[in-house]
């Protein structure tokens, strides 16, 4: 290990803050500066992401370019221990990419862009801490720096809109996504106080995840107890991945947010609560884990159909997504309720592949709204004649998350299904059944929009812009490799998900 | 033979070069097709090799054997495509890239390798003028990867994904002209149905896989023999045989059009003509009879319970499409429904134990169907019509269409001596061998009918008086008449290949069989009733449609409701339409209401509101006044000094 892999961790986290932090000097009345700047560290971030990646030692498996800088000592003993696993690395991976097209598509942000740029980069260091650190107390507070962020690039750069019946305001948008993870947020710090305590009573007051997990194993957590803990867990980091009937912020949230924020938001925020039940949840509490998988499973399947059908019938293109990712992140955690490497190597690979995806429709929905300002499914039409790139884009979103083989989507779906199918048989087959419903509103939505005769209507509509176009087609390579030739991918996954206890 | 993995990844290579291609082509549609084409080509050519490979390999030779469970020979060759879980730790799934060489594959594989190096030169006259032909030729040659790799899969997961990607080949293709509404509805329609009984299959892989550990397909055939042999002690049980065999055969009932999944292949002639040709006739809708094909060890296992289902969803498609295909008016629904019912006497077949008849029968409905196609994309690119009412007597200006037309019809309507004729008799011949004698009776009315139906769609289109407005059409450029001969060559021969020749060829039976190989041997009886019904029919449509001896009015009206049920389709599309929008969308929009007024506005905003009315109660108490906040701080005064005096005594 060379001493740049003992500092990469490091780096990752404190490029997109320092970033954060010089973005602040840049003069106020040039945007494209700020997004200069922010092009140049996100690049940075990529960069590093894909060091990580690459360089993780699947043969080896286990936290690698681990390195712990101690914080406070005993009692307390929180350290800022840094290390990245066959789970966080993907995801350090997702976190790199959908970072740059988010910074890259907000070209289009004129009004207060430094200050856009210094939250989203905030956000992402926010996320890469989470999927890097080794601390619960940190853990923590990386989630929260993830979170505030979403309420100011909502609130401020938001957009309100009007559905006749109902109203939805930015700053009713912002404000229930940040009521709601607030407190998804204290249960989850509640539970992290009782490990801490419990540990203590055990005699090793700490907050490292890897002392927990042993503390764990060697059975210094009763069932009683674990079990007890378990859904502030289930729930808390539930909130954040959607889960039903916690969901509601999410559609609502994207509807108010700007394209590369609703890219995030999807993309890699709500991948923080999977990646929380798995890390937290499931390792510190394993017997937990397995009184509340029956629980999470049946939720999980609640959320593939309800998500699913109630997306057919919605008229706004971004409630439309945002009721497709409740849905597929149902798959999510019912690959996580599996309890089995398969499924739960699907779901990561899920979160992977979600993430990818869902960046990639909110991208064309923005650049269709930043031209056309509707997007009201039975009003637009016949885009393809005129945003071919863009169109074709959403099409292969589209498919990949109808789980169309060959796409990235499949292979996860694929996986959770045979994860699903030996412990949950009748659940698995409703999982099966929500991927033909996905299938009934994606093509709905793509014979109605995106299909069809130019409409002079739209006379003067141009494709999207140079560079929406190159983030879009590269989204679309990244699907399609990792959906034809999944291997490099899972063989860091695969290692991750053997390590979990009770797996 | 290992190299035949090569055959599919030459046409999904070649896919991406026909699209770039097609950029810079304006005009020139040979340089589009090119790349399509030369794979196509390459892939013909390569089955040969591959054929005569099989042909003279030794049964030692690594990767072959001749597994009991079908008594053929099979050559498989495998390559890892990627691993869930780690195999040191258990529990983990390793999925190949496999190949399958067996009779059955090998047939496949030469009828699409051929049908679609036809298509794809037949569409260099038909597609010429289009501006999307290099989009239109990707499509193509990724679908004939897709289909190949399809026939060639050696396990059930690669089968599905394959499975998949012809149907995503076909919702592009029949949505080609998207700009036409009936075009983009049909392309969804297809989509959707089809993946309706997909997810049937998938349940039944995943099924078997829960059940042998492995998506092999030899694997679970070895465990379904097994079963049967020891009535279930060992291998596989009886009520996971059957029902993987019924998933399986949804997911076969959604892709071949039976019944009632059958509303979406009529549809997709919504399409160019010649991908109707391809997909919707020759290769793609019979993936599903050759599913049950492959898997006819499974649904073979236990007395073959399922293939009783088979039978009579077989036989129900068959009646019920030939009937619509009598009284349609449009040439491509005509030929449409006669797909339906001749898959579903595939499938009949399938479900009497014929699986040479069925396999046969595929081969010869291919090619036949493939011809009477592509002679009506003739009529159809040089008349713009398609409505028969407005054809007639077009025998005079396109002759040569006419003719192959007319072999087309003939062979499919099963007069002697061409292939349909031999084909249809196989599968009477099972159907009497294996099944109740009213499978045989209703099998040769559909056989009736067939003749009936062809015989009206030839006679209507091409004798009788020409229009005047078609009298100045003209016959088809030899790009697209050429290609369809060598179909017409098939159409009218290929039943010889069933024959015992002399010399080591015994039969096509003796090849492609189940069990064990049988020679080629003809039932009379049967064979002379078929072919007597057959002249029948098309001696019947020539009284009505050209001698007007009998009056179609009064054929008509002697069956009345029937006769207008089955124009309506038997209201299939009604239905259907119903259960959508009474059903479908009401439950969604239900669920999407329910989720904004009953989980947002009352479980969300509701505790939030009453946080709000809690704190606006709350305010009040801040009147601002000194006075109330004297008496406040004086009342609580004397509350503690009691509470703190009565405690302490």
């Amino acid at each position: 290990m060379t001493s740049f892999d003992q500092g990469v961790l490091f780096l990752v986290i404190v490029a997109p803050l320092l970033g954060a932090a010089l973005t602040m000097f840049l003069p106020k009345d040039r945007p494209a500066d700020a997004w200069y700047f922010a092009t140049g560290v996100a690049t940075i971030c990529l960069a590093l992401s894909l060091y990580i990646f690459i360089r993780y030692d699947y043969g080896e498996g286990g936290y690698q370019m681990a390195r712990t800088f101690p914080w406070l000592d005993a009692p307390l003993n929180i350290a800022f221990s840094l290390g990245v696993d066959g789970i966080g690395a993907p995801l350090v991976l997702l976190n790199g990419i959908v970072l740059m097209g988010a910074t890259l598509v907000s070209q289009t942000i004129r009004q207060r862009s430094r200050d856009f740029f210094v939250l989203l980069q905030a956000l992402g260091a926010g996320v890469f801490g989470v999927f890097v650190v080794r601390d619960l107390f940190f853990l923590f507070f990386f989630y929260e720096l993830a979170v505030l962020p979403m309420y100011l690039l909502i609130g401020v750069w938001g957009s309100s809109t009007d559905f006749g019946s109902f109203l939805r305001t930015k700053e009713y948008g912002a404000m229930k996504l940040f009521m709601y993870l607030v407190a998804g947020s204290v249960l989850v710090w509640i539970g992290i106080l009782a490990l801490y305590i419990k540990a203590a009573e055990a005699g090793v007051p700490t907050f490292s995840l890897e002392a927990l997990g042993d503390l764990a194993l060697q059975g210094h957590f009763s069932e009683e107890f674990q079990t007890w803990v378990f859904p502030l867990f289930m729930v808390g980091f539930g909130v954040l991945a959607g889960l039903w009937p916690f969901h509601t912020w999410s559609p609502d949230g994207h509807v108010a947010a700007p394209t590369g924020v609703s890219m995030l938001h999807a993309g890699v925020l709500m991948k923080l609560g999977a990646y929380g039940i798995i890390r937290v949840g499931m390792v510190l509490l394993p017997e937990g884990a397995e009184n509340w998988m029956p629980v999470l499973i049946s939720l999980g399947t609640v959320n593939v159909l309800y998500g699913a059908v109630a997306a057919i019938s919605q008229t706004d293109l971004k409630y439309v997504i945002g009721y497709s990712s409740v849905s597929h992140m149902g798959y999510v955690l019912m690959g996580i309720a599996t309890l089995d490497p398969i499924g739960l190597g699907g779901a990561v690979l899920q979160m992977f592949s979600h993430g990818i995806m869902t960046a990639l429709m909110f991208l064309v929905v923005g650049a269709v709204y930043d031209r056309t300002h509707v997007r009201d499914v039975s009003v637009l039409n016949g885009l393809f004649g005129r945003m071919g790139v863009a169109s074709f884009c959403f099409a292969v979103a589209g498919l990949a998350s109808l789980g169309l083989p060959g796409l990235s989507g499949f292979i996860a779906e694929f996986m959770i299904f045979t994860g699903a199918f030996r412990t949950y048989l009748p659940l698995a087959v409703l999982a099966v059944a929500g991927a033909a419903i996905t299938a009934v509103y994606i093509l709905r939505l793509l014979a109605k929009t995106f299909l069809g005769e130019k409409d002079p209507k739209w006379e003067g509509l141009t494709d999207s812009s140079p560079v929406e176009k190159g983030v879009g087609l590269a989204f679309v390579l990244i699907l399609v490799v990792v959906g034809v030739w999944p291997q490099p991918m899972m063989r860091v996954i695969n290692v991750g998900v053997a390590s979990l206890p009770g797996v | 033979m290992e190299f035949a993995w090569l055959i599919p990844v030459i046409s999904f290579a070649a896919a991406p070069l026909a699209w770039l291609a097609g950029q810079r082509v304006r005009g020139r549609p040979f340089l589009a097709g090119a790349p399509a084409i030369i794979a196509i080509t390459v892939g013909f050519v390569l089955f040969w090799v591959a054929l005569f490979g099989f042909l003279n390999v030794a049964p030692d030779t690594s990767g072959c054997r001749v597994p009991e469970e079908t008594g053929s020979l099979t050559c498989e060759y495998q390559r890892t495509w990627f691993q869930a879980g780690l195999p040191q730790l258990g529990n983990s799934v390793t999925l190949d890239w496999g190949v399958l060489i067996d009779p059955l594959s090998l047939v496949m594989v030469g009828l699409v390798t051929f049908v679609a190096l036809i298509v794809q030169v037949y569409s260099l006259g038909y597609m010429r003028d289009e501006p999307r032909i290099g989009w239109y030729y990707a499509v193509h040659a990724f679908f004939a990867g897709a289909m190949l790799t399809l026939v060639l899969a050696d396990n059930f997961l690669l089968l599905y994904v394959a499975w998949e990607l012809v149907g995503i080949s076909s919702y592009l293709l029949i949505g080609f002209w998207h700009e036409r509404p009936a075009a983009r509805e049909a392309a969804k329609k297809a989509f959707i149905v089809t993946r309706i009984g997909d997810v049937g299959m998938l349940v039944g892989i995943l099924l078997l896989w829960r059940e042998t550990g492995s998506f092999s397909m030899s694997e679970a055939f070895a465990q379904a023999r097994l079963g049967s042999i020891t009535g279930g002690a060992e291998g596989m049980g009886e009520g996971v045989a059957l029902a993987a065999a019924l998933l399986l055969f949804l997911g076969a009932m959604g892709k071949s059009a039976q019944f009632p999944f059958h509303v979406w292949l009529p549809d997709a002639m919504e399409g160019p003509t010649p991908v109707s040709a391809l997909i919707h006739a020759a290769t793609m809708v019979v993936a599903g009879v050759y599913l049950v094909a492959r898997a006819f060890p499974i649904f073979e296992a236990y007395d073959g319970d399922a293939l009783l289902v088979v039978a009579a969803v077989g036989l129900a498609t068959s009646l019920l499409a030939a009937t619509i295909a009598l009284v349609s008016v449009d040439l491509k629904r005509i030929l449409a429904y006669s797909t339906v019912s001749h898959l579903g006497l595939m499938m009949l077949s399938l479900g009497a134990f014929g699986y040479t008849a069925a396999v046969f029968h595929l081969l010869a409905h291919g090619f036949a169907k493939a011809l009477l196609f592509l002679s009506a994309g003739n009529v159809l690119h040089q008349t713009e019509l398609q409505d028969v009412r407005q054809m007639g007597g077009l025998a005079k200006v396109m002759p040569l269409t006419a003719l192959l037309f007319s072999v087309g019809a003939l062979s499919l309507g099963g007069v002697p001596v061409l292939a349909g004729f031999w084909s249809k008799d196989e599968i009477l011949a099972a159907l009497a061998a294996g099944r109740h004698p009213i499978f045989l009776a209703l099998g040769l009315v559909a056989a009736l009918l067939s003749a009936l139906y062809m015989a009206r769609a030839l006679f209507v289109t091409f004798f009788g008086d020409l229009k005047r407005e078609n009298r100045r059409v003209h016959e088809a450029p030899w790009v697209m008449t050429g290609p369809i001969l060598l179909l017409a060559v098939l159409a009218v021969g290929f039943g010889f290949v069933s024959f015992n020749w002399p010399g080591e060829f015994k039969g096509f039976g003796t090849f492609v069989f189940f069990g064990h190989g049988e020679g080629f041997h003809f039932n009379w009886g049967l064979g002379i009733a078929s072919a007597l019904l057959a002249i029948l029919g098309f001696a019947f449509a020539w009284l009505v449609y050209l001698k007007g001896v009998v009056s179609a009015e009064r054929v008509r009206n002697s069956f009345g409701v029937l006769f207008t049920a089955a124009e309506n389709k038997f209201y299939f599309d009604e239905a259907y339409q119903w259960v959508i929008d009474r059903v479908v969308l009401t439950v969604s929009g239900f669920l999407a209401l329910f989720d904004r007024a009953v989980v947002n506005d009352l479980g969300v905003n509701g505790p939030a509101n009453s946080v709000r009315r809690l704190g606006v109660m709350l305010r009040l108490h801040v009147t601002g006044h000194l006075y109330s906040y004297a008496l406040a701080m004086t009342l609580g005064t004397i509350g503690v000094a009691l509470f703190w005096w009565l405690r302490s005594t």
